[in-house]
């Protein structure tokens, strides 16, 4: 009889690796294994919570694809040629290649964002194509959607490797939002008369800077760190 | 009291069962942390081997064939779906008491964990209570003693594997003496609750502690009590010690009973012998606005609390209110969802808030004594507490040994210091064991 080194079982001779923990054992033949994905009780849940977002998928991509068919038959009915169907079938496709991303990449950031941002811009790129002779896109699609995604970047990183998730971040994402506003009037302003005259983003980072500041004024002195989930949780 | 028969047909026959009237909370309120469920483990004298527990999981499981369900959701209700499964043998994580993927189409609603001497069984509430788990565990570890070339005469208190399934093990023990018109037990106002910070998740730690029966016992006949009255006066006591040392005066006010849950084995008092939920609680109390106690008056105030508390008339009001409220046809036609929403509402606001703290007490382990040469102990690891109560505890008795274990999902074990302090304080010898 042998044991396992991990579990302290006693175990039958001609078993190769434990069949609670999948340690080796090293003998000649396998009688009993099981799926690696068994070896914990946690491990059930994890591979639960995938086969929820799996058949989340699934049902999207079904529901997704008939939109796709019933917005194209309709348009081609009543118009014999695709005109607004071609912008409603490229939204549905992008936001289900974007709901893929979460489902499917479930958590991996850096998969994520970049593979949104090259949904949406190739989305932003059909519309502008779709509708000539406007020529929006370099202009402001790409500039202003690229801004949106840094500003985005930088709060996942912050949310990502701050000790405490609190209204700090709050205050942070409220700073770079007032960012992403004058950047795009800058775009804005560049796209429709070539000259930045900024106005409009000015006030909206002169209102958000002080609500950012009680912010952390709140998280770092009055709060002690107050977690955000436990303060908005219903 | 006989009440109504409910439950006819085998299960294989019904291919289905209702959740019984405790069980129905469980689906609308667990979640990562709070599990719902509840693990017993037995410390035998030799290391398991895995081929007869395997073997001995097989036999036991179709001499329990009410437990080979799954959780299914229908449109009112939640329901239990007749499945054949064998539970999963896996090993033992760092944290017991995980939570069960119970939602997920046909997974078992109980494990058996193994690890070196240990066999246990993870049951989530669902399915059944300690007392109906107990049994099972002590059909498996005869079965599992058979198969390793024990020889066992008696069979006293043991399901054996090849006795006839009665359908009254399946019952649902709260509808079949559930009586009409009976009042409703009294309010209650809101307990007040450890002020400790809760852990980072995972949160669950445990205690575990062996506890001299004996010395217990003598101590215990000088006050005239049991050992149930006795060790819930001590939680209560160390309650009020936390209480009295806690600074915020304006909590102190608002909130100032302190009330524990005990869970109270329903088949004791009624003639069932449903292996489903068939516990209710007796709630006792002392309500510190009045002023402070001492550990003497506290444990005489326990003593009637416990003894008019589980009297059968009373807590029969609690079995009534509970199946009273599923039976409403107001309630059961709403669709599932909202039934769910609003009985995790009701939980979080009211159920939760009722009570400071939580023990159940298995009570004496009976089993043969061939049975009982071949094991060290027994341990019940309570369900994890919800992060109001903060703090749980169980206990079992083996031979000449109470083993307490406090589930804690808290930072600070202040509580458990003041409990076991108190106990070696008394001249009870306690031994903290190693947390596996």
């Amino acid at each position: 009889m042998s044991y396992c080194a991990n579990c302290g079982v006693e175990l039958d001779k001609d078993l190769i690796s434990c069949p609670l923990c999948g340690f080796s054992i090293g003998k000649a033949t396998v009688s009993e294994t099981n799926n690696h994905s068994e070896y914990y009780p946690s491990d059930i849940i994890l591979a639960h919570k995938k086969e929820s977002r799996r058949h989340i998928w699934e049902l999207t991509g079904i529901i997704s694809f008939s939109g796709i068919v019933v917005c194209t038959i309709v348009d081609f009915v009543i118009h014999k040629s695709l005109g607004w169907s071609l912008f409603a079938d490229t939204s549905i496709i992008a936001a289900w290649i974007c709901l893929t991303l979460v489902l499917l990449a479930f958590r991996k950031y850096f998969i994520i964002i970049p593979g949104m941002l090259l949904t949406i811009l190739t989305m932003l790129f059909l519309f502008d194509l779709f509708s000539p002779p406007v020529n929006w896109f370099y202009g402001i699609g790409l500039p202003v959607t690229i801004a949106l995604f840094v500003a985005i970047s930088i709060i996942t990183i912050l949310w990502k490797v701050a000790h405490f998730r609190g209204f700090n971040i709050l205050a942070i994402a409220f700073l770079v939002l007032s960012g992403f506003c004058i950047v795009s009037e800058v775009f804005i302003d560049k796209y429709l008369s070539d000259k930045v005259d900024i106005r409009w983003s000015a006030i909206v980072a002169v209102s958000i800077l002080p609500i950012a500041l009680v912010l952390l004024f709140i998280h770092y002195r009055m709060k002690k760190g107050k977690r955000l989930d436990s303060y908005f949780h219903l | 009291m006989k009440g109504k028969r409910i439950e006819t047909k085998s299960i294989q026959e019904i291919g289905w069962l209702k959740l019984d009237n405790a069980a129905k909370l469980f689906p609308a309120i667990m979640s990562g942390e709070l599990t719902s469920v509840f693990r017993i483990t037995a410390f035998l004298k030799k290391p398991v081997r895995f081929s007869a527990i395997k073997e001995a999981v097989g036999i036991t499981s179709r001499r329990f064939p009410y437990f080979s369900v799954s959780l299914g959701s229908g449109l009112f209700w939640y329901y239990l779906e007749y499945n054949q499964k064998l539970p999963r043998i896996q090993t033992e994580e760092k944290i017991p008491c995980t939570a069960f993927a119970a939602k997920r189409k046909n997974e078992p609603l109980y494990r058996i964990l193994v690890k070196e001497n240990r066999i246990s069984v993870e049951f989530i509430h669902i399915l059944t209570d300690g007392g109906g788990a107990f049994e099972y565990l002590k059909s498996l570890l005869y079965t599992y003693f058979i198969l390793t070339g024990n020889t066992i005469h008696s069979t006293e208190g043991i399901m054996l594997p090849e006795s006839p399934i009665a359908e009254e093990e399946m019952e649902d023990g709260y509808k079949r003496f559930f009586r009409k018109n009976t009042p409703p037990p009294g309010k209650l106002i809101k307990a007040w609750h450890l002020p400790f910070i809760l852990n980072e998740k995972p949160r669950l730690n445990v205690i575990r502690s062996e506890i001299d029966l004996k010395k217990l016992l003598e101590l215990t006949r000088g006050y005239n009590a049991t050992v149930t009255e006795y060790l819930v006066s001590v939680y209560l006591y160390s309650l009020q010690k936390i209480y009295l040392e806690e600074k915020e005066e304006v909590k102190k006010q608002k909130r100032g009973v302190l009330r524990i849950e005990v869970p109270v084995n329903m088949r004791k008092k009624l003639p069932s012998i449903t292996m489903r939920n068939f516990s209710l609680f007796v709630l006792p109390e002392i309500d510190l606005r009045l002023g402070i106690y001492s550990f003497e008056e506290i444990l005489k105030i326990v003593n009637y609390q416990l003894q008019t508390g589980a009297d059968i008339k009373q807590i029969g009001r609690f079995l009534s209110q509970n199946v009273g409220h599923e039976k409403s046809p107001f309630i059961r036609v709403l669709p599932l969802f909202i039934k769910s929403m609003a009985i995790s509402a009701v939980y979080r606001r009211l159920g939760s808030n009722q009570c400071s703290g939580i023990m159940t007490n298995l009570g004496v382990v009976k089993i043969p004594e061939e049975m009982e040469d071949l094991i060290d102990s027994f341990e019940v690891v309570p369900t994890p507490p919800n992060t109001h109560v903060k703090i749980s505890c169980a206990m079992v008795t083996f031979r000449n040994q109470l083993r307490l274990d406090f589930g804690n999902i808290s930072r600070s074990t202040r509580f458990e210091m003041h409990f076991l302090k108190h106990l070696t304080e008394a001249g009870v010898p306690v031994k903290i064991l190693i947390n596996n």
